[in-house]
């Protein structure tokens, strides 16, 4: 299921009391949906009990953050079979690995993802274009994945 | 490494730290599951020496009055020559898998009847790829990011975005959802109607489908080079295969479009090639008469108890065929040669326990479009197909 940032920012107080350090809870609610910040910078919520129950929502939806990777990659190893579309579609592994993945064979270190033991595994995400300042949202892996074995948190 | 999981014969797998690296899952099964469940020389169900079940298979084959050879997919070129000669000696029947899986798509290429081409120069410069009754996803995992639709070649720079692709199904498969950008999924309910449409469109006339085949015959004209990899949903779906082929060499008038056999066992292709050289034809031969009859398939010998003995290899009919007709096998004298306990093998009045062809045993193998492939075992175990198969051959 994919997270928004509208979703969370509807259980959050909503006082844009800038206790978090935040100019805006929206704003709050997009860091914390980047792994920016975390839900406990929220200090009204913890600490008033009326957010109780919105608090209780939140950790909720917020769960599949702590397995999402920080370019927000999320891999269900159990529907992956290791076919390798994503290793070898992969913009990236083109201009690190030209006689490797570029041509379907996926040999490298130097790569973000791999087949291990038939089942994909994130090697060295910090080369991935969607990590960083000055990521891009590219979704090449996911869109070729038969399975949906990869997604993203924003879908 | 090569891994012998399927017919894709992949050459980049690797072991490094006890992690099998690039392998799909079909492969990495495959090898995980290696020393599991392991066979045992038997006869009559009794534990025994490998030398004494090879020395009662050789009593049964050669006491047997119509005996047949059947399997041999699994296994090296060399030991299916060998088994060829087996079944001259014993003028036996002999038999694979193909006749019930893409037999006649090879057929067809091996008597130059269609264009066909390697997969090294499909991912090269094929323009479109065309899967018709195939779904890669679960039979050869790593046909599209290996060799067709992904991979970069010397004139498509760009992988895929430089490739139209067009997936022919009943029902929309995992292959079928790559089909994005720059591609076309076609659902067809008959295939017979869409190898019409397709006859139909040449002829400048609109069939069922007249809209999908417009498209793919104008992308296929828009290369030079283009790819057609069959899957047994074609073989199963058109009455009628010579006239799938008579469409393919009518499209070849307009627009070049080879065909290449998508995915089966890892070296099918290399036994029908073996016993088409010796003999001209692929498969369901009877040295006995000297020809091949569609009589002669396993499937139809078992129906009709025409024999008496059988020399399994690599093959667990017991599992794979309908069970109607495999259980005629338990009537029969059986031979098992195979690494695994199979549901046969537990049946069966002599096993003998071989080694994994491509890990534990070396030799060549031929890849579906097929280039022959020298394999690279991990470890080479003295008792394997050719070494049981040679002993055999001695005996008789």
């Amino acid at each position: 299921m994919p997270i928004s940032p509208m979703d969370i920012y509807k259980l959050l107080p909503k006082t844009n009391c800038k206790k978090c350090g935040e100019m805006t809870c929206m704003s709050f609610a997009f860091k914390l949906l980047n792994k920016e910040k975390k839900l406990e910078d929220c200090k009204p919520l913890f600490e008033e009990k009326k957010y109780e129950k919105q608090k209780e929502k939140l950790i909720e939806i917020l769960k599949p953050l702590e397995k999402a990777k920080e370019t927000g990659l999320i891999v269900n190893e159990d529907l992956c079979n290791g076919c390798g579309n994503c290793v070898v579609a992969c913009p990236v592994h083109v201009e690190r690995d030209p006689h490797g993945a570029m041509i379907g064979k996926i040999s490298s270190d130097d790569a973000i993802l791999r087949i291990e033991n038939g089942k994909v595994r994130v090697l060295n995400l910090e080369i991935c274009r969607r990590y960083g300042k000055n990521r891009i949202l590219c979704i090449v892996c996911r869109e070729n994945c038969p399975t949906d074995a990869i997604s993203f948190l924003e879908g | 490494m090569i891994c012998t999981g399927c017919s894709c014969l992949c050459d980049d797998v690797e072991i490094r730290d006890g992690k099998i690296l690039n392998a799909c899952y079909r492969g990495y099964k495959v090898y995980s599951k290696l020393s599991e469940n392991r066979a045992r020389a038997l006869v009559d169900r009794r534990e025994v020496s490998v030398d004494d079940a090879i020395e009662k298979a050789v009593e049964i084959l050669g006491q047997a009055k119509n005996p047949a050879l059947y399997g041999f997919d699994t296994t090296t070129v060399e030991a299916q020559e060998v088994a060829v000669k087996i079944a001259e000696k014993l003028n036996a029947f002999i038999d694979d898998n193909s006749s019930f899986c893409l037999g006649e798509v090879v057929e067809a290429i091996l008597k130059k009847d269609v264009p066909s081409t390697t997969l090294e120069d499909v991912r090269d410069q094929a323009y479109v790829i065309f899967y018709w009754g195939a779904n890669p996803y679960s039979s050869a995992p790593r046909h599209m990011s290996k060799f067709t639709y992904y991979p970069r070649g010397m004139k498509r720079l760009k992988g895929y975005e430089d490739r139209f692709l067009v997936v022919v199904d009943v029902r929309r498969s995992e292959t079928a959802k790559l089909a994005k950008k720059n591609a076309i999924f076609i659902k067809v309910e008959s295939d017979d109607e869409l190898v019409e449409s397709f006859n139909l469109a040449l002829e400048g006339k609109a069939g069922k489908y007249a809209k999908e085949v417009g498209t793919v015959i104008t992308e296929l004209k828009r290369s030079d080079f283009n790819a057609m990899f069959v899957g047994l949903g074609l073989k199963y779906g058109v009455r009628n295969l010579d006239g799938f082929f008579e469409m393919i060499r009518k499209i070849n008038r307009v627009a070049k479009l080879y065909l290449i056999p998508s995915a089966f066992h890892s070296n099918m292709r290399g036994f029908n090639e073996v016993l088409f050289e010796k003999t001209g034809s692929i498969n369901k031969f009877s040295f006995k008469e000297q020809r091949s009859d569609k009589l002669f398939a396993f499937t139809e010998l078992l129906k009709r108890d025409e024999i008496d003995a059988v020399l399994l290899l690599g093959t667990d009919p017991l599992s794979s065929i309908p069970f109607e007709i495999s259980k005629k096998i338990m009537r029969i004298k059986t031979v098992v040669v195979d690494p695994k306990m199979s549901l046969t093998a537990k049946i069966a009045k002599v096993v003998v326990p071989s080694a994994f062809s491509g890990f534990e045993s070396s030799g060549t193998m031929v890849r579906s479009d097929g280039v022959r492939k020298r394999l690279e075992p991990i470890e080479e175990k003295e008792v394997n197909d050719l070494w049981i198969l040679k002993k055999i051959s001695e005996g008789l």
